[in-house]
């Protein structure tokens, strides 16, 4: 393999940023609509954004082609994320409504890796169109940046599958296509169609448009930006709230199951073992959650009340978006346990959640359990099998370290916080949280909660664990690694 | 009838001489002359070496005027592309060897149809279900059904606690109208009995009798019955896994294979079944995995010499029921001497169910792959000589015993007063160079 091409790396960032300036000039045009002073912020940003991705692309003219070799794409992905939010954080810290540069990258940040954290203390006071910007940065970093570049221009030449593999979440990946600029086609398409259903049905059922298209950004997304700062709650409308958690739970659905169900291959569905899993998951902890409700707040909640806090909730947390239809940290102890545990878990793989995600989680207690059968018969070969095919133990291995990698994480992120001066409850709800990127956690910091006071060092902590959340750890850790800069 | 065989492997070569002795015009394709130069010498047959998918050597065939096109060579792509070519050329029927179950399902015949390939056949299948009906019965060496099930052939080993055993046969079923036995085999010899033979000890004896009456032939043989619910295999080749997927859900099964990527691809393909990686030769692992606890051991590995071995062995540390793939030929007699429980060769099933496809219509023939002897269904017809009296008033040809008659789906084994009337299937039981003149006693 070929040393870091560093110029290559350098035009294809360039090149898509012209796409970030493109979604900043919608941002723009709503401001503009609103009739609002920001409109000529929006503007500036989008300049800046533009012309700093020219002069790039007019520095690097001598790369002819973007043959990006893996180190390329693993370095591309990663930085992207970190340029990506550089510049998008322009239009909030220039109009002044996010004064401070950490919060500003944090927002935005969060905004991107889909968390949902926020430093807003008072949301409804934010401008139409910084709130559209915001809601937007969220649905483009869900189905992946990479993946929508590929879809609307083929920029990318060979090198594109190492770059989607490691944007889209997920042990294994499914080409739905030869093309992989059409696989990526077919991906935004579905994802399109889906938010454009949800805000329809968002806005007759009260919502008005601006809010309706802001959430359903969000939701598909399984971000979790809202634009109002009491979230969901904001409505008091059991209508929305199970709307909402209808989309939450589509947007933790593997995109490629859509495909083949609007083919007609039913089957496909059927037979999907971690679909069946991740149903079951939100079903179970949605009957401890309310058992819990039931028993502990049985003064305040109605079985239809507690029924859909605990679906809400549930679902809110397993797909990592982080809505809030409630405050959970009111609740009982034994609840803030099991929706820390959703978080970790995540959704199905190739949704545009985060967290460890079903399969993996399948997978490893299907191996776990098959261990067993491995003592007895030290000599069979017991394989785990998933949808019925038999499962490498490589991807086993794989998939192990993964999840060994996520708990340090977990366990060095909680180090670090509580070095800074946070609370152990704290310092593990956050960690969870941003290395799922979820948004809100637990204690201090919960759904109703913001982030604004924690420490600066702290939120650019959170920053770093939000990017390598959202690309599943071993892309970004891989920069660090000796061998990446080997020959 | 000219038919054109192409690829000389076992296969075809097994045909070619089957159907040389019918008086058919039978011409070898092979790329190899070696291959059947040899066979020209001996049979009557016309070799041509040459491809199976070139124009020109199927020309020099004479594809173009053949009844018959048979594509059996090792490789699945050229038979179907060798039988496309043969009906392009003018062969009036095809038929094609495959390695492929999936070309086998019914809504795809059509599809074959109009390729130009009329028949499939898959060894593999055939020999799986073999197996598996071996495996039915426990105390059984072979087990065919006749007419869909109205009656069964069934070959049996005897010991010398036959009540059967040393008397003459128009004894011996003096009582039961039901079983009648139509073949012998002693040593190397096939006897095809009539009444003053005597059944001895180690013959294989075969037996005609309806679905009821297979328990009555067991007690008559002196045999125990056990059931067969846990079944070791050695080797997860193609065969074991259609095997395992034709067996009941319920058996308890475990496999022995070497190679790890076959060992992924029969968890794959099948449920409930524990996969040891491990020699099978290696006697202190079979030994390790429990064998003797199981009832039955079947050997299907790509080595006859393996399969031989690893079933005495098996039937040394007291498995009851041994069976093995053997696909050398030369090995198949002394095997059989060895005191393995069946023997399958699923080149020699294959060739026995083209041969029976050739014959087709009214006539169909399955070979005993122990005894020399063919069993052959045929429909009498209106007025023809079978009809003209109870079978002990007429004559056949030499070593020739109507088994049973099938009349409206009910099988009877035939006994001297039975009357064939015109529309029954008669089974038939013949040296193969007769069949010719028992079928004119039909007409």
């Amino acid at each position: 393999m070929n040393r870091l091409s560093i110029k290559i790396v350098w035009r294809t960032m360039c090149i898509l940023l012209q796409f970030e300036a493109v979604f900043m000039f919608l941002s723009a045009i709503v401001s503009f609509v609103y009739n609002e002073p920001e409109f000529i912020h929006l503007i500036i940003s989008t300049g800046v954004t533009f012309l700093f991705g020219i002069i790039g692309i007019l520095f690097t003219r001598d790369v002819k082609n973007l043959q990006m070799g893996k180190r390329e794409g693993y370095m591309v992905v990663s930085l992207i994320w970190i340029v990506f939010s550089f510049f998008g954080l322009l239009p909030f810290y220039l109009s002044g409504h996010i004064p401070d540069f950490t919060d500003a990258f944090f927002e935005t940040m969060s905004g991107f890796t889909t968390t949902g954290a926020t430093i807003l203390t008072d949301i409804e006071s934010m401008p139409h169109g910084l709130l559209f910007w915001r809601s937007l940065t969220q649905w483009l970093g869900g189905m992946g940046i990479i993946v929508l570049s590929m879809a609307i221009l083929p920029i990318i030449g060979a090198g594109g599958m190492s770059m989607f593999t490691a944007e889209v979440p997920g042990p294994t990946k499914d080409k739905l296509h030869a093309k992989l600029d059409y696989t990526a086609k077919i991906l935004w398409s579905i994802y399109a169609a889906i938010t454009l259903i949800e805000s329809v049905i968002l806005w007759l059922c009260g919502m008005d448009y601006f809010d309706a298209i802001c959430h359903s950004f969000t939701t598909m997304a399984s971000g979790g930006f809202s634009t109002k700062a009491a979230s969901i709650a904001y409505w008091h409308s059991p209508l929305i709230e199970y709307i909402i958690i209808v989309f939450m739970i589509m947007s933790g659905i593997n995109f490629t199951l859509y495909y083949h169900m609007l083919r007609g291959r039913f089957k496909k569905l059927t037979h999907n073992e971690e679909l069946k899993a991740y149903l079951i998951i939100i079903l179970v902890m949605t009957t401890l959650v309310m058992g819990s409700l039931l028993i502990h707040h049985n003064n305040i909640m109605g079985t239809e009340k507690a029924f859909r806090y605990a679906l809400f909730n549930v679902t809110a947390l397993i797909t990592t978006t982080g809505f809030a239809n409630s405050d959970y940290t009111t609740w009982a102890p034994f609840v803030w346990t099991v929706l820390l545990m959703m978080m970790a878990f995540g959704a199905c793989a190739g949704s545009t959640s985060g967290g460890i995600k079903t399969v993996r989680i399948t997978l490893l207690l299907k191996n776990s359990y098959y261990e067993f059968k491995r003592l007895i018969h030290p000599n069979a070969v017991i394989p785990v099998r998933f949808n019925e095919k038999v499962v490498k133990p490589q991807l086993i291995d794989n998939v192990q370290a993964f999840v060994f990698l996520y708990l340090i994480v977990v366990i060095v992120s909680v180090l670090f916080f509580t070095a800074c001066g946070l609370d152990f409850d704290n310092a593990v709800g956050t960690s969870i949280s941003a290395v799922s990127n979820v948004g809100p956690a637990i204690d201090q910091y919960g759904p109703m909660a913001n982030y604004a006071p924690m420490p600066p060092l702290c939120k650019w902590y959170m920053c770093l664990l939000m990017m390598a959340g959202r690309l599943e750890l071993f892309t970004v850790f891989m920069i660090f690694t000796p061998s990446f800069w080997k020959k | 009838m000219k038919i054109v065989i192409a690829g000389a492997g076992d296969v075809g070569t097994h045909l070619a001489k089957m159907l040389s002795k019918d008086r058919h015009t039978i011409i070898l394709l092979d790329e190899q002359a070696e291959k059947i130069k040899t066979l020209e010498a001996n049979y009557d047959i016309l070799s041509v070496v040459g491809s199976p998918t070139s124009l020109k050597d199927l020309v020099e065939a004479q594809v173009p005027s053949a009844d018959l096109f048979v594509g059996v060579t090792p490789s699945e792509s050229t038979n179907i592309t060798a039988c496309m070519l043969a009906t392009k050329l003018g062969a009036i029927k095809t038929l094609a060897r495959i390695d492929n179950q999936e070309y086998l399902m019914p809504k795809n015949k059509e599809f074959f149809k109009s390729m130009g390939i009329d028949d499939l056949i898959y060894p593999e299948m055939l020999a799986a279900k073999e197996i598996v009906n071996s495996l039915k019965k426990s105390w059984v060496r072979q087990y065919v059904e006749l007419s869909d099930g109205a009656l069964v052939v069934v070959a049996t080993k005897m010991r010398s606690n036959s009540p059967l055993c040393n008397i003459p046969l128009s004894q011996a079923f003096a009582t039961n109208g039901n079983i009648r036995i139509v073949a012998i085999k002693r040593g190397d010899t096939t006897i095809v009995p009539s009444g003053k033979n005597q059944v001895m000890e180690d013959d294989i004896v075969y037996f005609i009798t309806t679905r009821e009456g297979v328990e009555d032939v067991r007690i008559q043989s002196g045999k125990e019955n056990y059931d067969i619910s846990n079944i070791m295999f050695l080797g997860a080749s193609r065969i074991c896994i259609k095997t395992i997927q034709e067996l009941p859900k319920s058996k308890d099964i475990k496999v022995i294979e070497q190679d790890l990527d076959k060992t992924y691809r029969i968890i794959e393909n099948t449920d409930n079944v524990l996969v040891i990686q491990g020699d099978g030769r290696d006697i202190s692992l079979l030994q390790q995995e429990d064998i003797s606890s199981f009832d039955a051991f079947v050997a299907l590995s790509g080595n006859a010499e393996t399969n031989i071995l690893s079933c005495l062995a098996a039937k040394g540390m007291g498995v009851n029921r041994t069976i093995a793939e053997v696909e050398n030929m030369d090995y198949i007699d002394m095997a059989e001497k060895l005191d393995i429980g069946a023997i399958i060769n699923k080149k020699l099933i294959a060739a026995s169910y083209i041969y029976q496809m050739i014959l087709g219509g009214d006539a169909s023939v399955k070979f005993l792959t122990l005894a020399d002897i063919d069993i052959v269904e045929l429909t009498a017809e209106n007025n023809s000589y079978v009809t003209k009296g109870p079978l002990s008033s007429l004559s056949f040809p030499k070593n020739t015993i109507i088994g049973g008659v099938v009349r409206n789906g009910v099988g009877e084994v035939a006994v001297g007063k039975t009357q064939i009337q015109a529309g029954d299937t008669v089974i038939v039981f013949c040296n193969r160079n007769s069949l010719v003149d028992i079928e004119k006693l039909f007409k």
